[in-house]
């Protein structure tokens, strides 16, 4: 039986999302800027696509308190937009928010940027979620206050489900000021020296918000520091002077370079790193795969891999490669031999390889709860496969 | 009714005769945690010594569908680790080893009986501490603080328990063992270690921990500042935050407060301020001189009194002496006292300071107040006389105040956890339907209710036939919400 082509519908609202919800039977996908559609496990057939990126805008911004609730089809790059005219900024910086993924996606995703390093991911910055479940139950969980243990944290169990317990419908984050200034040293360097650097820096009393390599040739180590107008420029001297000969300061769009290597996308390296080459949109030159391991043991898994392109978090060990279609399952099992966790991102059209590593300890609890929150499995088909 | 024999055999096959406590003369030592108002002796005690013990004993009580309790310190204050009749403990506080300092990482492994001040000493000579750091942290253990999601001081600038747990062994109601969380910020799927940090053993038992620990600052400034007025006070935390300034920590005490914490340990606070606060910056030498500068600058524009700068370590720990003895130190100034634990967006801290105020005339009781001002979140503590008879009215204030917090926005709880202290008052600030989803995931974990039942959601038998009163939500009223 071939199946009708699948409704997409936009709602605006939470309550319309709800009745969507409600109103339309079998399975739904879940859609909101697209940024990430092609990431994990390929979503398998479904009913009707819910296009979220109707539900967007600033619901209510308490710049006192320093939160803000948003409907979750909110393009981060826009919500960063309103939030600096208070010199506030959701302390949170992923590649792809310059391309306009939505707060809902970010998070479904787990997606996280270089800054992760200090400020956490989504998950350390979302203090209230309002998602609803297959059954169209709408839950609110969290609150409006940083600081809040009562009841189980639903925004924790949206984060990185790829969509599997329902769509976000409303989401209160957690904000920080905007630094007065900020800088970027770099120092070239193949990715062994530049872990012996970050080794250093980690000990060191500077603070640093940011710690990436990128590849290139050499490959490149970026370091960003913010801080007081006055007091910064004493700081980015001392951190000069600890990464030695050859460190420098660098312009604000080498992290431009890092957000397009991070996509698999050109971005050079080495002394082009800090070359003007825009993101462009266009398919990755192979698949992207996003991994997680100790930081100390990143560098010498990286240099296993058959890796065209990286951006590695050398302090917080997440790191995103470029390598041949026909090599994830190599990086999948190269990644849990160090005891980490990986997952493929954007890959050639016809590619098929496995999009996860092996299954977690914890695989037979996750379809106990989406048993209880989405019995009839209408979320999320196909995201999570081999494992359901 | 008596656990059948076999099934206490079970226990004693498993961990011996001496690591299994049936005489109530000793298992009534764990008849309560902080929350000491309510009490139920337990069946037995098991003293498990390893994980896999641990395991061991949640399969047996799967198996007979025996309701179980973890318990590390019992230092909790809303009855989380209280005991089920007709129920067990297992006290993990023997699983107490640090098992890795890994300095290059920033991480360390540890069992859940680790004390949370333990942590920092096992990480201080690499340079290293553990950032969450609650008022107990001498005593309580950091299987305790994963179960509460516990905060501190800190944790305006560092958050809290969840922000710093990698990963965790989690012995889940059925017995079986799995791993939450990863190395690395990255994880397979949703966030399942989030869910359970915080869910107040409701959900498994922990054995194994590993943390994030940060890197010791290169410097830290504290200065205890007295004002005219709690609101001057809170006007100083406002324009502190809104100069794009995050203090490691901001804490607010009240006149009452600083009586008993003073008399309890001669800190050097002011007996005759009605209102100081402690704040601590910490960072790079350059950010922290600058920014000290200008909170002193703040503190001068909204009329301090007086202005202390601690100019050693041992001024600065005897600063924080004085803030983190405040709720036994009340002790002092009465013969009992309810500590209430509720937050508030930090913009109407000053409002809701003077709600209490009214309250406590109304209700005759005096209420003294330490709070984290930076975070909005507050330490009530309700003067009472049991011998007096004041303890139901102090109890429905002491609710009340809780409520209120809802009420202006806010949560039941910052950080003490919702336990059986408050699980029928979450009707006020959740939804049925919200409840009822919390009570699905539970079911996913614990389809057999044997883990720490009663505790965190209502339920009838703890709060009436009927599950809790639906009042719309007051950000539903103002608009902030809907629930459909």
């Amino acid at each position: 039986m071939t199946r009708a082509a699948p409704t997409t519908l936009r709602p605006t609202s939470a309550k319309e999302v709800r009745d969507a919800v409600l109103d339309t039977p079998g399975r739904l996908a879940i859609a909101g800027a697209g940024t990430a559609r092609h990431w994990a496990g390929r979503p398998g057939d479904a009913d009707a696509t819910l296009d979220l990126s109707g539900l967007s805008g600033v619901i209510h911004h308490n710049p006192g308190d320093m939160t803000v609730s948003v409907h979750a089809g909110t393009p981060v790059r826009e919500l960063q937009q309103i939030l600096a005219e208070h010199g506030q900024r959701l302390a949170f910086d992923a590649a792809r928010v310059a391309r306009g993924a939505t707060v809902g996606g970010l998070v479904a995703t787990a997606d996280a940027g270089p800054s992760a390093l200090v400020w956490g991911g989504l998950r350390d910055l979302v203090i209230g979620t309002t998602a609803v479940l297959a059954d169209g139950t709408m839950v609110r969980s969290g609150g409006h206050v940083i600081k809040n243990v009562a009841g189980y944290d639903m925004a924790k169990l949206m984060h990185g489900s790829y969509g599997l317990f329902g769509p976000l419908v409303e989401v209160v984050l957690r904000l920080h000021p905007v630094p007065k200034a900020v800088a970027c040293v770099a120092v070239d360097g193949p990715v062994g020296e530049a872990a012996d650097h970050v080794l250093a820096l980690m000990a060191s009393p500077l603070e640093p918000i940011a710690v990436e390599w990128v590849s290139g040739d050499p490959g490149r180590l970026l370091v960003r520091l913010e801080g007081g107008t006055e007091t910064l420029p004493a700081r980015v001297g001392r951190l000069c002077e600890l990464l030695g000969s050859g460190a420098h300061e660098a312009g604000e769009d080498a992290w431009e370079t890092h957000a397009a290597l991070t996509a698999g996308l050109p971005g050079g390296g080495g002394d082009a790193a800090a070359g003007d080459q825009p993101a462009a949109e266009g398919a990755p030159d192979g698949a992207v795969v996003r991994i997680g391991c100790a930081p100390t043991r990143l560098a010498p898994l990286l240099a296993q891999l058959p890796t065209t392109a990286v951006t590695a978090g050398l302090a917080t060990g997440v790191a995103t490669v470029t390598v041949p279609g026909a090599a994830v399952a190599e990086v999948h099992d190269a990644v849990a031999a160090v005891g980490g966790t990986s997952v493929l991102r954007d890959r050639p059209e016809a590619l098929d390889a496995p999009a996860w590593g092996p299954a977690p300890s914890a695989l037979t609890l996750l379809k106990a709860v989406r048993a209880r929150l989405d019995p009839e499995a209408r979320f999320a088909a196909g995201r999570f496969d081999p494992w359901m | 009714m008596p656990l059948d024999r076999r099934i206490h055999d079970e226990f004693v096959a498993l961990l011996g005769d001496a690591d299994v406590l049936s005489d109530p003369v000793r298992t009534r030592t764990y008849e309560c945690d902080g929350l000491t108002g309510n009490r139920v002796v337990p069946e037995l005690v098991l003293l498990p010594r390893t994980a896999s013990d641990v395991a061991g004993c949640v399969r047996i009580c799967a198996r007979h569908r025996i309701p179980f309790v973890a318990r590390g310190a019992g230092t909790g204050l809303s009855g989380g680790a209280l005991p089920v009749a007709d129920g067990v403990v297992i006290g993990v506080n023997r699983l107490n080893r640090v098992l890795e300092v890994d300095a290059e990482n920033r991480r360390a492994v540890l069992e859940p009986g680790v004390t949370n001040l333990e942590i920092t000493a096992a990480a201080s000579p690499h340079g290293l501490y553990y950032a969450p750091d609650p008022s107990s942290q001498q005593v309580c253990t950091i299987g305790g603080n994963v179960a509460e999601n516990s905060g501190g001081a800190h944790c305006l600038k560092y958050g809290f328990t969840t922000n710093h747990v990698l990963s965790m062994e989690v012995v889940l109601p059925d017995g079986s063992v799995v791993t939450l969380g990863s190395d690395s910020m990255e994880q397979s799927g949703p966030d399942l270690r989030g869910v359970f940090l915080g869910s107040e053993g409701t959900l498994g038992i922990v054995t194994k921990v590993t943390v994030r620990l940060l890197r010791t600052p290169e410097v830290m400034r504290t200065l205890l500042a007295d004002f005219p007025s709690v609101a001057a006070g809170g006007q100083v935390v406002s324009d502190i935050v809104a100069a794009g300034i995050v203090p490691a920590a901001v804490e607010m005490m009240d006149a009452l407060a600083i009586e008993a914490a003073e008399g309890a340990t001669g800190a050097g606070y002011s007996l005759d301020t009605p209102a100081a606060l402690v704040v601590e910056l910490d960072g790079t030498v350059e950010e922290c001189d600058e920014q000290f500068a200008l909170v002193k600058e703040i503190c001068d524009r909204h009329g301090c009194t007086r202005l202390h700068v601690a100019g050693s370590p041992e001024e600065r720990a005897n600063i924080w002496r004085g803030r983190k003895a405040a709720f036994a130190a009340v002790g002092r100034i009465s013969p009992d006292y309810i500590v209430q634990d509720g937050v508030v967006p930090r913009t109407r801290l000053a409002e809701i300071l003077g709600r209490i105020d009214e309250m406590g005339a109304e209700a005759g009781l005096r209420v003294a107040n330490v709070f984290h001002a930076g975070d909005g979140n507050l330490h009530p503590l309700v003067l009472f006389s049991a011998a007096e008879g004041q303890t139901e009215r102090a109890e429905h204030l002491s609710s009340q105040i809780a409520e209120l917090c809802v009420e202006m926005g806010g949560s039941l709880s910052g950080e003490h956890g919702i336990g059986t202290d408050k699980a029928c008052s979450m009707p006020t600030m959740f939804g049925e339907d919200d409840l009822a989803v919390m009570d699905r995931i539970r079911a996913g974990f614990d389809p057999d209710h044997v883990c720490n039942p009663g505790k965190l959601l209502p339920t009838p038998r703890l709060c009436g036939e009927k599950p809790g009163r639906y009042r719309p939500h007051p950000l539903e009223e103002a608009g902030l919400i809907e629930r459909l």
